[in-house]
């Protein structure tokens, strides 16, 4: 033990590099700080211009009381409006079906058919197969409203929903 | 003339694909040629150059209407390096694919890559090399935040490559997991 404390007492100046290098390496490997500090980046969407209509929130189309499936995306045109576009839709037909938006916790969404929804009207639903767009009115707080709905006026029944997530 | 010396390569090659479109306007810009009779060449070099503008034109707005849709989209997961945010992969008017990470998180680290994988999905810090995940390398991470893209290789099978992974190959440790689907 003496041995090996006069050993490193004679040669401090190597032991100094040694422990130098291992540290050195050992934080190389690791990146401890990293932890703590971020890179952010900020490239522009890819084949696009400030002419083309942006996603900005998208959601795939679930059932709830009647088999209902596709995509809905929110799309920013070039002029600030806000437009609902489905994709590859498909839903039952049925009597006065809306497209309306409503917030994920309203309770007319679990215990469907029979409560009225608290939503925001997008439109009556053009078709129930196929791609189809409608203008979101201007108002349309899309954080707060950000659940799509498929829904029968008539029953208060909801046919099928999204959960529009940030694109 | 000079809208064609703007243009970048890649869509004056799709100039042959669309001359019908050229053809088409050069039909309504006639009248204006015809005031220079008598100077057939300099009517020819005229009309070429509308047909040639106005292909360009017709071509760009085209290719970029058809592309601020992606063609595939997913949500990242993953806890134990808390990654969050959404991947969508783009595809060009000439086929070139490009992948974009959007209101992205995940943790800073050593050595960190963005892949695509042969799985439906994988677990967080799963080792790739372990267990054998067919891999596409598409890059080093840019950032551990914020929207950025990736050019993903000519030929590579999207159908067979469909999960996008953040891998820390240093440790062979997946951060996040986004599985795509069909946008």
């Amino acid at each position: 033990m003496d041995f090996m404390i006069t050993f490193i007492r004679n040669h401090k100046a190597l032991f100094a590099l040694i422990s130098l290098i291992v540290v050195a390496a050992l934080w190389y490997l690791f990146r401890p700080e990293k932890l703590f500090i971020n890179h952010r980046v900020n490239e522009s969407a890819p084949f696009a211009t400030t002419q083309t209509a942006q996603p900005i929130y998208t959601g795939r189309l679930s059932a709830k009381l009647h088999e209902t499936s596709g995509r809905a995306t929110v799309y920013r045109q070039s002029d600030g409006t806000l437009l609902l576009r489905l994709t590859d839709f498909h839903t039952s037909n049925g009597p006065d079906v809306h497209v309306v938006l409503a917030t994920p916790q309203d309770p007319a969404l679990q215990t469907t058919p029979g409560k009225a929804l608290a939503s925001i009207e997008v439109g009556a639903l053009k078709g129930n197969e196929g791609d189809q767009d409608y203008k979101l009115p201007a108002n349309a707080d899309l954080a707060r409203y950000g659940t799509l709905v498929i829904y029968c006026e008539r029953f208060h029944a909801v046919f099928g929903t999204a959960s529009l997530q940030p694109f | 003339m000079c809208v064609e010396g703007n243009r970048e390569p890649e869509l004056q090659v799709r100039f042959l694909t669309t001359l019908h479109v050229g053809n088409f306007v050069t039909k309504n810009y006639a009248p204006a040629n015809s005031t220079l009779k008598g100077c057939n060449t300099m009517n020819r070099l005229q009309k070429l150059a509308s047909v040639t503008a106005l292909t360009l034109a017709a071509t760009v707005t085209a290719a970029l209407a058809q592309n601020s849709t992606p063609v595939q989209t997913g949500v990242f997961h993953g806890q134990v390096h808390s990654t969050s945010g959404r991947a969508s992969i783009y595809e060009g008017a000439d086929g070139k694919m490009i992948l974009r990470l959007s209101n992205f998180k995940t943790s800073n680290g050593p050595d960190v890559h963005v892949l695509l994988i042969a799985a439906k999905d994988a677990q967080d810090n799963d080792n790739f090399l372990k267990n054998n995940v067919e891999r596409v390398e598409l890059g080093k991470l840019k950032g551990n935040e914020g929207d950025q893209n990736y050019d993903i290789p000519a030929g590579t099978n999207l159908a067979k490559y469909h999960t996008v992974a953040i891998y820390c190959e240093r440790f062979n440790a997946n951060f996040g997991t986004a599985p795509l689907e069909k946008f």
